[in-house]
């Protein structure tokens, strides 16, 4: 027997069906919840409850107080010396011994770059814009400049010891003092900075001498190495000071050229390879000569040149740069392009063929591929491409990239106009990408 | 056991044992209203977090006058709006004439022929901006001027949305119904 069913309407059939209707929440839902409540409300002025502003009522009275008390013990502990307990500077020194010492210049010119010493390792790629170059990410190697440095403050040190234990009588100074010539050797020298030279005096062993370099250092070693971080020409002087008190003075001239700076960055600042033509910018100063060095084996010497790679590798770009006077100085980076090797790129337009769907499978080389919408691509290994009108209505998916949109939907070719693209996958590296843009349809 | 005028009372006060009792009195029903809004469950537990916030933070307006569940729900609704107008940007609109619907007889139903779970799964399935004119009409029973105010639309398009709501409604419960009862077809022989 049948049962008479009553008619209703749409309307009637959601409102009763589901009007009242009760589903189950997750139990996680709940715990959720009460936590979300339990922090919202720490974070509001609530009376009822402990809450920030309370916190904070407690605190920071505590932190003063604690704050007061530790100051006035501090005071009661402090010593009145002010003097500071870090290493006492050369100017210090030169103050208690009364001995005019300038600071030599040790800084080297032109390289605002934090120098790692040792490591020959360099972070790949970023050669930032602009001129100063603040980041750790490129070595420069400049001819041992490191090292020089050590011995050039043990020097100023052992003058220092010398003069302060009061061996020489200073007015024996002022009174004999004969002008002899070639007492140092070499007599001239010429370099480029920063331009290390060893002197030689040719004095007895016996006597006690005195090299003025001129920038500002000093030595009492009979045969000291100096190096001229700074161009310029420089008059060195030796005292050479004799038992029977008579002293003797010679010197000689140092030339100090100056030093180009090796100085290149890399457009575009994160190519592919090996798609991408690199344009490499010269930021060298005092250069006349380049010699660049690609890192395939292929070298340049234009100022500026242009370089495609036949293939993605490991790189070392280095630049050579050489000034007026023969003078050098390199940069070179390490791997310059990793992490360049996977792409995907779609076009912005394409104009389908008016004859019938092809199914969208393209070859790369042939005509028919201006037909299809694909992408351009390196290293993908997942793929799922979209394809929806300007309204929002789905038109085409492919999760093959070899099947690109032939422009037709339902066996019809879609209008001329904009259409929308999203893409996502990964890249055999396993690193994912989404993409999405819009891509023009054109009536042929 | 709590009265609902006790609890309102002591949630007003952030009484963590009145909190917990509300929600487990109304969690159950709420979802409901939130399912009818969301497009999965998950979307629907996560406006119902939000609705319960709200209620517990706004619990203190509750004037006492109306009915409390009234009250709730329409927390619970205006939620859902609010949820629903935070994701607009990431959803495509679909101009209403470029919806494909056909126009369908069916213009009656059997009461008991479908499930709720099934006329979920049919409301769901709707683009988001129908499926809020249709519940605020149909199910909520708020008048085509409220919900023009309420989703920040034209009466008109209000009125409109629904009636091409309705069609795209029968259509899929149309061809819902043709399923079921082939499969019953398929079970008797």
């Amino acid at each position: 027997m049948k049962e008479k069913k009553q008619n209703i309407t749409l309307r009637q059939l959601f409102r009763r069906k589901l009007e009242n209707d009760e589903i189950m929440p997750d139990n996680a839902v709940r715990s959720k919840l009460m936590r979300r409540v339990a922090r919202q409300e720490f974070l509001r002025f609530i009376p009822y409850r402990f809450n920030i502003f309370y916190l904070a009522g407690i605190l920071i009275p505590a932190i003063t107080v604690a704050g007061l008390v530790f100051a006035t013990l501090h005071e009661k502990n402090t010593v009145s010396t002010s003097l500071p307990l870090s290493r006492i500077s050369s100017k210090d020194t030169a103050k208690y011994f009364e001995v005019n010492i300038p600071e030599p210049e040790r800084k080297p010119v032109n390289v605002p770059l934090t120098v790692q010493k040792k490591s020959e390792k360099v972070h790949p790629g970023t050669v930032p814009a602009g001129r100063q170059n603040t980041s750790a990410s490129v070595v420069k190697k400049p001819d041992s400049l490191i090292e020089v440095q050590h011995a050039a403050v043990k020097n100023d040190l052992l003058e220092r010891e010398l003069f302060a234990n009061g061996n020489v009588d200073s007015k024996k100074l002022q009174t004999s003092v004969i002008a002899v010539e070639s007492l140092i050797k070499p007599e001239s020298s010429t370099g480029c900075a920063p331009f290390k030279v060893r002197f030689h005096s040719n004095s007895v062993a016996s006597d006690s001498c005195r090299w003025i370099f001129g920038d500002g250092g000093f030595s009492s070693d009979p045969d000291p190495e100096w190096i001229f971080d700074v161009e310029g020409e420089y008059k060195v002087v030796l005292q050479v000071f004799r038992h029977d008190g008579s002293t003797l003075t010679s010197a000689a001239i140092v030339n100090v050229h100056p030093k180009p700076t090796a100085h290149y960055e890399i457009m575009p600042e994160k190519p592919i390879l090996p798609r991408d033509e690199i344009h490499f910018l010269n930021f060298s100063t005092n250069a006349v000569q380049c010699k660049w060095d690609f890192g395939d084996g292929t070298v340049s010497d234009s100022y500026e040149p242009s370089h495609t790679y036949s293939k993605y590798g490991a790189y070392d770009v280095r630049l050579v740069v050489f000034s007026d006077k023969g003078c050098s100085d390199s940069l070179v980076v390490f791997n310059a392009f990793s992490g360049s090797e996977y792409f995907i790129d779609f076009p912005n337009a394409f104009i389908p063929n008016p004859q019938g769907p092809t199914g969208g499978y393209y070859s790369p080389k042939s005509d028919e591929a201006a037909q299809v919408f694909h992408p351009s691509y390196s290293g993908v290994s997942e793929y799922q491409l979209k394809i929806f009108s300007k309204l929002g209505i789905p038109i085409f998916e492919s999760n093959d990239v070899n099947s690109g949109w032939d422009g037709y939907h339902k066996g019809q070719l879609c209008a001329p106009g904009v259409y929308i693209w999203k893409v996502r996958g990964k890249y055999r590296n396993g690193e994912p990408f989404i993409k999405m843009g819009d891509v023009t349809l054109l009536k042929k | 056991m709590m009265s609902d005028q006790q609890i309102i009372k002591l949630c007003a006060k952030h009484n963590r044992k009145a909190q917990q009792e509300l929600y487990d009195r109304y969690s159950r029903l709420l979802l409901g209203v939130c399912m009818r809004y969301a497009s999965d469950k998950s979307e629907a537990e996560d406006i119902l977090q939000e609705s319960f916030i709200k209620i517990f933070f706004n619990i203190q307006d509750f004037s006492g006058s109306g009915s409390f569940i009234g009250w709730l729900r329409r927390v619970a609704v205006n939620t859902a709006i609010t949820h629903y107008h935070k994701n607009l940007k990431y959803r495509y609109q679909v101009e209403i004439e470029e919806y494909e619907t056909q126009e369908t007889g069916v213009v009656s139903f059997e009461e008991d022929f479908y499930t709720s779970d099934e006329l979920y799964i049919v409301l769901n399935d709707l683009p988001p901006g129908y499926r809020m004119v249709f519940n605020l009409y149909a199910v909520e029973g708020y008048k085509h001027k409220e919900i023009a105010e309420m989703l920040n639309i034209d009466t008109n398009t209000s009125k409109s949305q629904y009636s091409r709501a309705k069609a795209v409604m029968r259509d899929k419960l149309e061809k819902l119904g043709k399923l079921k009862i082939s499969y019953k077809e398929e079970n008797l022989s």
